[in-house]
């Protein structure tokens, strides 16, 4: 409880690194802010020429099959393996000043989910284009999902971030482990393609729920199962959790350890 | 809290830091160099315990690697204890590093904004300051140009503004003090004093004794570790002081010990041991001081008299080097000869660090006849009542023939300070009524 009041209180810090993230981002390209829409735009391109007409899979409209699960999971692979650099990108300020450490993570999850949020800009424009007809109602479950995803994110994050800083190759490994992760999420194929005696691991992810429900609502139009709800929900908070108990145990020597 | 008024409680506290000579931080270099991750466990504090009253400023000092940064390391939460516990009472602003997370390309009115917000400072709290911030600063023309353009000590002085204005209960500053110019240093003093006066408790690191002494009310030696006196800034201060001088004369008498030895290891090899005690009483002596006096070492003059040691003790005997104006003061000097020497005179020069001659006085006109000697001698000097005003001395010594040559000259044999508490100007006493 100390901690969300704090973190309250450092509110603008959070604000201003956010900002300060998308800010330079994009700083100095020609497009600057155009390559949020720009980016997740051509990718799309890419995938619909990949695989509706060389590796053709013989699902209904596999571009946006895929889209509405690849935006949400490359917010949450970029959390995953750039989230190591959050910690170690701001050694001078995590040396020299005092703020609750969390503000970094917390700022790097924030700026990746605005990017998020940008790029359903254009999934929206491609979902009206392709003719699929949304409920209106299960689209009120969309922000649910998001703020469970970006629970498991933030927890996800915390994780990566404080464990750099005690071993370097950490971030080397979570982007091989990224890649992995994405092939065993039922990104790219329904998860109905699943042999039987493996589903009960796969749900162990959580991002497996998250997909599917992130699906359910933007390319079958229907509300997600409670279920997947619950599940994607509690094994979100429980990283979450488990992120912010050794966050706050490895902090107190990253001052030295830096 | 076990008492309520305070505002900072340092139970018992230790720190001990891992110096690594190779470190590794991947897994491979961690796990194939077990054996070669030798490293030093180096424990800075080693228990200290203090107390700080909410509007009270306490000063820090002690030598370098005290351990007196660490512990304020740990007041502003940067680093945690091993043991031992710390309470703090208030919202913390820390002057540790001035200027961490400037942005380079962002102005100077953008910077305030990111910087004052990792004080904790929301938006609205930042724009009520922005204007004392700027004014402070004295950067009115140059608010809106990147940071990048500033000189160092605009750059100082913006960082400073900023986190000084974050009103704080308690401040804690780090040897930052030295920001801009004279006028900029005086505005940044008055400027604590003013928060101070407003009730704003503050711990200040320096090695400024001057800096503590104006700000402060209490301070705090730390010493090895430990926590070695506190109380009265003054009295503290001055233990410190001379704690730090006798370190000084110290590693002094170990390099003249030093030096003696290897002029002892080449009297009676002629000229080269004479053009050593040349270099010797360069050394010595601070650089130029030699300009004043008249007596210059001839070349030719061989060392035939070694000054064994020098040492300035107070009226009871003891070493001393700091004294009081109107103490007594006594020099005592250990010669060694190596031939019979007759038919000389023994004369002292006091000087003054800014090579002020203040005092010459020889066995010949004092009327003291020396007898003959060789071998060891002792030789004891007393100034009952030491009447040179504030500052820093030393004893120059010269042994001439009874025609005036040289037989010898050691400048600056021991050196030793008069402080006082009266605001008295001048270079002596005099001794005075009014009516």
């Amino acid at each position: 409880m100390k901690l969300f009041g704090e973190l309250w209180q450092y509110r603008e810090m959070i604000l201003s690194l956010v900002k300060r993230d998308l800010k330079s981002r994009y700083k100095g390209s020609v497009l600057g802010f155009f390559w949020m829409f720009l980016n997740p735009l051509l990718q799309l391109c890419v995938y619909t020429v990949v695989f509706s007409t060389i590796m053709r899979m013989g699902i209904d409209k596999f571009y946006l099959f895929l889209f509405v699960a690849l935006v949400p999971w490359m917010f949450f692979s970029t959390c995953l393996s750039s989230g190591t650099t959050v910690v170690m990108g701001q050694q001078d300020m995590v040396k020299k000043i005092y703020f609750p450490r969390e503000v970094l993570p917390l700022a790097f999850t924030i700026s990746q989910f605005v990017n998020m949020l940008l790029s359903f800009v254009i999934i929206f424009v491609v979902v009206f284009v392709s003719g699929i007809k949304l409920d209106p109602l299960s689209l009120l479950y969309l922000p649910l999902i998001m703020i469970i995803e970006f629970v498991l994110s933030l927890g996800i994050v915390l994780l990566a971030s404080s464990l750099t800083v005690y071993f370097r190759d950490l971030e080397h490994i979570l982007s091989i482990i990224s890649m992995a992760w994405m092939y065993l999420t039922p990104i790219i194929y329904p998860v109905e393609m699943v042999p039987e005696n493996l589903l009960k691991f796969f749900y162990l992810n959580p991002m497996t729920p998250i997909t599917i429900a992130y699906r359910d609502i933007l390319y079958y139009g229907k509300a997600p199962h409670v279920k997947t709800l619950i599940s994607a929900a509690l094994l979100g908070i429980l990283v979450l959790v488990v992120g912010e108990i050794l966050f706050s145990r490895l902090q107190r020597k990253f001052a030295e350890e830096l | 809290m076990r008492n309520p008024e305070n505002a900072i409680e340092v139970n018992n506290i230790t720190k001990t830091f891992k110096i690594y000579h190779d470190k590794g931080h991947s897994l491979k270099e961690k796990a194939l160099h077990v054996s070669r991750r030798k490293y030093e466990k180096h424990q800075v504090l080693k228990g200290v315990s203090f107390e700080v009253k909410k509007g009270e400023a306490v000063g820090l000092m002690g030598q370098n690697g005290c351990g007196k940064s660490t512990t304020l390391k740990m007041l502003t939460k940067i680093m945690y204890p091993d043991t031992g516990t710390i309470e703090m009472n208030g919202r913390i602003s820390s002057l540790l590093e001035l200027g961490a997370g400037f942005h380079p390309d962002l102005s100077g009115r953008e910077n305030i904004y990111i910087n004052a917000s990792t004080f904790g400072l929301t938006k609205k709290e930042i724009d009520k300051r922005i204007q004392d911030i700027i004014d402070f600063s004295e950067l009115w023309d140059f608010i809106d140009n990147p940071v990048r353009t500033y000189s160092s000590g605009m750059y100082m002085r913006l960082a400073f503004s900023v986190a000084i204005n974050v009103d704080a209960d308690i401040l804690l500053i780090d040897e930052i003090l030295a920001v801009g110019d004279l006028n900029f240093q005086t505005k940044c003093i008055n400027k604590l004093m003013e928060i101070k006066a407003s009730g704003t408790t503050i711990v200040l690191v320096s090695h400024s004794t001057d800096q503590i002494e104006s700000i402060c009310d209490r301070s705090i030696w730390i010493h090895e570790g430990v926590v070695r006196a506190q109380g009265e800034t003054q009295v503290v201060n001055r233990e410190y002081v001379n704690y730090m001088r006798s370190l000084r004369n110290q590693a002094l008498e170990e390099e003249q010990a030093r030096k003696n030895e290897e002029s002892a290891g080449t009297v009676g090899e002629g000229t080269e041991a004479s053009s050593e005690s040349v270099s010797e009483n360069e050394s010595v002596n601070a650089p130029g001081e030699e300009t004043g006096e008249e007596q210059q070492p001839e070349p030719e003059v061989q060392d035939k008299i070694i000054v064994k040691s020098a040492v300035i003790t107070n009226a009871s005997g003891e070493s001393q080097s700091l004294f009081t104006l109107g103490e007594s003061v006594t020099l005592e000097i250990e010669l060694y000869a190596e031939e019979l020497v007759k038919d000389y005179l023994i004369e002292l020069n006091l000087v003054r660090a800014d090579v002020l001659f203040c005092y010459g006085v020889s066995t010949s006109c004092d009327r003291i006849a020396c007898e003959e000697w060789q071998g060891d001698r002792k030789l004891k000097i007393t100034f009952p009542q030491m009447n040179l005003l504030k500052g820093l001395y030393h004893f120059d010594l010269h042994i001439a023939n009874s025609d005036g040559s040289t037989i010898v000259f050691k400048g600056g044999i021991a050196q030793f300070e008069i402080e006082m508490d009266t605001p008295e100007r001048g270079l002596v006493f005099l001794p005075h009524e009014w009516k």
